[in-house]
């Protein structure tokens, strides 16, 4: 693996195509978990062990496995995993496996590992895999951790359980609190994200633009470069979730 | 298509691979299933602990099945904890969708009779509105000992007794109260040395 696509996997994994800020999926178990950053940790983790152990698995059987069955064998690949972390979270931290009740073995069904098998781990190679598994799994963790520790501090004036005053307003730590502070990082992600890549984009264009040697009319330019960032800020998540799609497929659509 | 078609078709590929992911799945789960299952000891002793913090030696107790179920439900298990409480593994019946709920109810022995100590939820069958049941709602059950001294007096969700219901969880409720219940009558009728 490349320095570049180390660089572009991890930052399409936390970032570019996070799953719970940019793409919206595993929204069950983001609302239903955060109440507390400890559950949003302990569900972050797991589903990250899970993508990677079944992004690896997946990657290595990719050319086994007939292409009519694949979606079953994903399904029983995933829930073996998903089994195995039931088991050892029931043996060692109970008190998790009991505050993640029903969402842990839902995960079997978490629509970010199964994407991220069908449209990644299913065409690319093990360490790619076990990359993209590693870094979409924290981007989810961040996500989980960083709602959690805002529910908790508002609804239970608390952080990782440590009582940090009395004050504590309950809306927080209800299901509209949940898609209330879900809606509001949404917005904050997206908006901060977009102003860093148009910066980014402005930067190297211009950099371009003072490399180059025929230098044409400035205007033109500086109307281009407009246009590029116009393309750049209409463009939606499931825009970007699709271009993803067809990078992860080697330009395939 | 005859038999050596089928073999090398694609079909028949595809359940070859399908059975060997299961099989080869369900092997790995059932070695690691044999080394992290949590023992029924281990249970009980995580129960013990949520109830006093800490742990505490227990004996186990024998009785006839027939003492173990009454017109509540069935004890699964009776433990004396070295505090001379008693703790009742106790399974309530007509939940929701007919599902049962499991508690542990501690009971410790008074002058007049048995006290409610703790209840704490172990599990439960079909029931898919548990986690509304918070401290508030059992702690009904710890606040009304005097009553239960009477020796016949239950816990309902009706006015009929000590009413104690979860607004929208009234099945799930009756359930629990049926446990609670279930364990008192245990204790009334058989480890106060009545018989049943």
């Amino acid at each position: 693996m490349t320095g570049q696509r180390f660089k572009q996997i991890s930052f399409d994994g936390l970032l570019r195509n996070n799953p719970t800020f940019r793409l919206v999926l595993g929204t069950c178990p983001t609302l239903a978990l955060s109440t507390a950053a400890f559950n949003g940790i302990g569900m972050g983790l797991a589903v990250t062990f899970i993508l990677i152990c079944s992004n690896v698995l997946i990657s290595l059987l990719r050319k086994a496995i007939p292409n009519a069955v694949r979606i079953p064998a994903f399904v029983i690949i995933i829930a073996t995993f998903v089994t195995i972390v039931r088991m050892v979270l029931d043996k060692f931290i109970p008190s998790l496996y009991e505050s993640m009740g029903v969402y842990l073995p839902l995960i079997v069904v978490n629509c970010i590992i199964l994407g991220r098998a069908e449209s990644f781990a299913s065409k690319n190679k093990v360490l790619d895999s076990a990359m993209d598994g590693l870094f979409t799994g924290l981007g989810f963790t961040c996500a989980l951790t960083l709602l959690g520790i805002i529910r908790e501090v508002l609804g239970s004036g608390a952080i990782f359980g440590y009582q940090l005053w009395d004050f504590r307003i309950g809306f927080f730590s209800s299901s509209a609190g949940a898609f209330f502070v879900y809606g509001v990082c949404i917005a904050l992600f997206n908006h901060i994200y977009s102003k860093a890549e148009n910066k980014l984009r402005s930067k190297n264009f211009a950099a371009r633009i003072m490399q180059k040697p025929d230098i044409g009319d400035p205007q033109s330019e500086l109307a281009e470069q407009a246009e590029a960032e116009d393309a750049v800020s209409a463009q939606t998540p499931a825009e970007d979730a699709a271009n993803a799609a067809v990078h992860d497929n080697g330009g395939k659509a | 298509m005859t038999v050596k078609q089928f073999v090398r078709s694609e079909a028949f590929k595809c359940i070859v691979v399908l059975l060997a992911i299961a099989l080869v799945a369900g092997g790995l789960l059932a070695i690691l299933n044999d080394v992290l299952a949590v023992s029924a000891e281990e249970r009980t002793m995580r129960a013990i602990e949520s109830v006093y913090g800490q742990e505490l030696k227990y004996e186990a107790l024998e009785y006839d099945s027939a003492q173990l179920s009454n017109q509540y439900g069935s004890i699964d298990q009776v433990y004396l904890l070295e505090n001379d409480a008693y703790m009742l593994r106790s399974t309530g019946g007509d939940g929701y969708k007919n599902g049962t709920v499991t508690m542990w109810v501690i009971l410790t022995p008074s002058d007049d009779g048995f006290d409610v100590y703790k209840v704490v939820t172990e599990e439960y069958a079909k029931q898919t509105l548990m986690s509304q049941f918070g401290n508030s709602f059992y702690a009904v059950y710890t606040a009304h000992n005097d009553e239960l001294a009477d020796g016949d007096v239950w816990f309902t969700t009706d006015a009929s007794g000590i009413q104690n219901v979860q607004a929208g969880a009234t099945m799930s409720s009756r359930a629990i109260n049926n446990a609670v219940n279930c364990a008192l009558y245990f204790a009334r009728n058989v480890l106060a040395g009545g018989e049943v």
